[in-house]
C-alpha cells in the first residue's frame, strides 16, 4: 500500500474535484464562459446543486476541503522529503530520449504527468480564489489581466484536469497490471498490495 | 492485459462514474442543509477580510474599457415620479431624513471606476458617480446601537447589509453611470454601487435606508432564497 497520507490525498482529491467540477459547471450554466446566456449549456446530469445558489453552496464548501487537502499534501511532501525524488527529474527526460525499456519509458511519462498536476491544481485554486474575492485580493486577481481571462483559465482547468487524471489513471493501472492503482485507492490492506 | 483484466477495468469505470452521478444527485437534494452549514463560515471569512481601505480603481487603457451591465430585475423597471421622489433615512439614527434628488445632488460628489461582479459569473467595469452612503449616514447620525442597514426599493426588492460595508468609502448611492445620468433600467434615480459586494447586494431604485440593531428574518430578496448574505468580493 501507498503511505496513508498519499492515499488520503488521492481519495479526497478524487471526490472533492468531482464535486467542484460538477458544481462549477452548474455555476457556469448561469452565464456560460463562452457566449454568455446564449452560449452552450452543460447537461444537468453532470451538475451538482440544482440551481446557482445550490451549486455555490457546494462549490464554496468543497473549496475548503480542496485547499486544505492540497496544503496538507504540500506539507507532507516537504517534510517527508518526497519532493526530492518523486517528481519528474532530468534522468526521466534522458530515459525518454534514450531508453528502449518500455517500463522505464512509461515510468518517465507517468512522472511527467503527475508532476504537471501540481501546478495545475494550484492554478485552479488561485484562479478560483481570485474570482471569489476579486476586490479584496485584487493584487492576485488582477494579475490574470481581465475578468474574462480569469473565467477562461478557471473553466479550462476542468477539461485539462480530467484529461490529466485519465492519463494518470491509465498509466497507473498499467504499472504492475493494476497493482499501483489498487494500492493507491486501497482502504484496507490486501494480500496483493 | 488479459481480457479478464479489461472487463474488470470497464466494470470499475462504470462503478466510479455511477458513484459520481449518484453523489451529484444526492448532493443536489442536500444543497440547502450544506448551505446552512457553510454560509455562516464564509460570511465570517468575508467579515474578517473587510477593511475600510480603498479598493484600487480600475485604470482604463488599451484593452480595458467600460463595460455593459446585463439588466437583471425580478419585476421589470418600476415607474418613479421624480418630482415626488424622496429618499427616506430612518431607524437607529438621531435625525431621520427625507431627501429629494436635488438635496442629494448638493452633497459632495464622488466618482469611481470599479468592477461590478454578478453572482452569475459575469463582470463589467463601470464608472459610478453619486454620493457616499457614509456621508448620508453621517448627516443622519447613526446611533451606537446600529449594526445593519436595510435598503428598500421601489419595485419591492429588499436588501440588508452589515454597517461596516455600508460605511465603506466606496459604497455609493449612485445617480450616474459611465459618464451619463443613470438609466432607469440600471436603477435611476438612485442605486447602490460598491466594489466590495456582489451585484445582487447593489439594490436599484432605492427609496429607503433603514438602520437597525438586528437582522430580521427577511434578509434580502435573493438571500431568502439561498444566496449568501455577506457576499463580499
Amino acid at each position: 500500500m501507498r503511505p496513508i497520507a498519499i492515499r488520503i490525498f488521492h481519495w479526497v482529491n478524487l471526490i472533492v474535484l468531482w464535486g467542484l467540477m460538477s458544481s462549477g459547471l452548474q455555476i457556469y450554466n448561469a452565464n456560460p464562459v463562452f457566449g454568455g446566456r446564449q452560449g452552450w449549456h452543460m447537461p444537468s446530469v453532470f451538475l451538482l446543486g440544482g440551481w446557482l445558489g445550490g451549486a455555490r453552496n457546494w462549490h464554496f464548501t468543497l473549496m475548503w476541503f480542496f485547499g486544505l487537502n492540497l496544503l496538507a499534501y504540500g506539507l507532507y511532501i516537504l517534510f517527508s522529503r518526497r519532493w526530492q525524488h518523486y517528481f519528474v527529474q532530468q534522468k526521466d527526460l534522458q530515459a525518454l530520449a534514450q531508453s528502449k525499456n518500455p517500463q522505464r519509458r512509461q515510468f518517465a511519462w507517468h512522472r511527467i504527468v503527475y508532476t504537471m498536476a501540481i501546478p495545475l491544481l494550484l492554478l485552479s485554486l488561485i484562479s478560483g480564489i481570485s474570482m471569489y474575492q476579486p476586490s479584496q485580493l485584487h493584487w492576485v486577481a488582477r494579475s490574470f489581466g481581465s475578468w474574462q481571462n480569469l473565467r477562461t483559465i478557471h473553466f479550462l482547468a476542468v477539461p485539462v484536469l480530467i484529461s490529466l487524471a485519465l492519463v494518470h489513471g491509465t498509466i497507473a493501472s498499467n504499472i504492475g497490471n493494476g497493482v499501483l492503482l489498487r494500492s493507491m485507492f486501497a482502504i484496507k490492506s490486501t494480500s496483493n498490495s | 492485459m488479459s481480457t479478464e483484466d479489461k472487463k474488470f477495468t470497464r466494470r470499475q469505470i462504470l462503478r466510479w462514474v455511477g458513484g459520481g452521478l449518484l453523489f451529484n444527485a444526492t448532493g443536489t437534494v442536500l444543497y440547502d442543509p450544506i448551505g446552512r452549514l457553510i454560509r455562516p463560515v464564509n460570511d465570517r471569512l468575508g467579515e474578517a477580510m473587510l477593511s475600510q481601505r480603498l479598493i484600487p480603481e480600475i485604470e482604463l487603457g488599451d484593452h480595458v474599457d467600460l463595460g455593459k451591465l446585463i439588466v437583471n430585475s425580478f419585476d421589470g423597471t418600476p415607474k418613479i415620479d421624480l418630482a415626488n421622489f424622496r429618499l427616506q433615512v430612518t431607524g437607529q439614527v438621531n435625525k431621520p431624513l427625507r431627501l429629494s434628488m436635488d438635496d442629494i445632488r448638493r452633497l459632495p460628489y464622488e466618482s469611481q471606476i470599479t468592477q461590478h461582479v454578478c453572482v452569475e459569473g459575469w463582470a463589467a467595469i463601470v464608472q459610478w458617480g453619486g454620493v457616499k452612503l457614509s456621508d448620508i449616514l453621517q448627516i443622519a447620525g447613526v446611533k451606537p446601537t446600529a449594526r445593519y442597514v436595510y435598503f428598500t426599493s421601489a419595485d419591492g426588492y429588499y436588501e440588508s447589509w452589515d454597517l461596516a460595508s455600508a460605511q465603506h468609502p466606496q459604497t455609493l448611492l449612485a445617480y450616474q453611470k459611465n459618464d451619463a445620468p443613470l438609466p432607469p433600467e440600471n436603477g435611476a434615480p438612485l442605486r447602490l454601487a460598491s466594489p466590495i459586494k456582489l451585484g445582487y447586494k447593489l439594490s436599484k431604485w432605492v427609496t429607503a435606508v433603514t438602520v437597525t440593531d438586528q437582522l430580521m428574518t427577511k434578509r434580502g430578496y435573493w438571500e431568502d432564497q439561498g444566496y449568501d448574505w455577506f457576499a463580499s468580493i
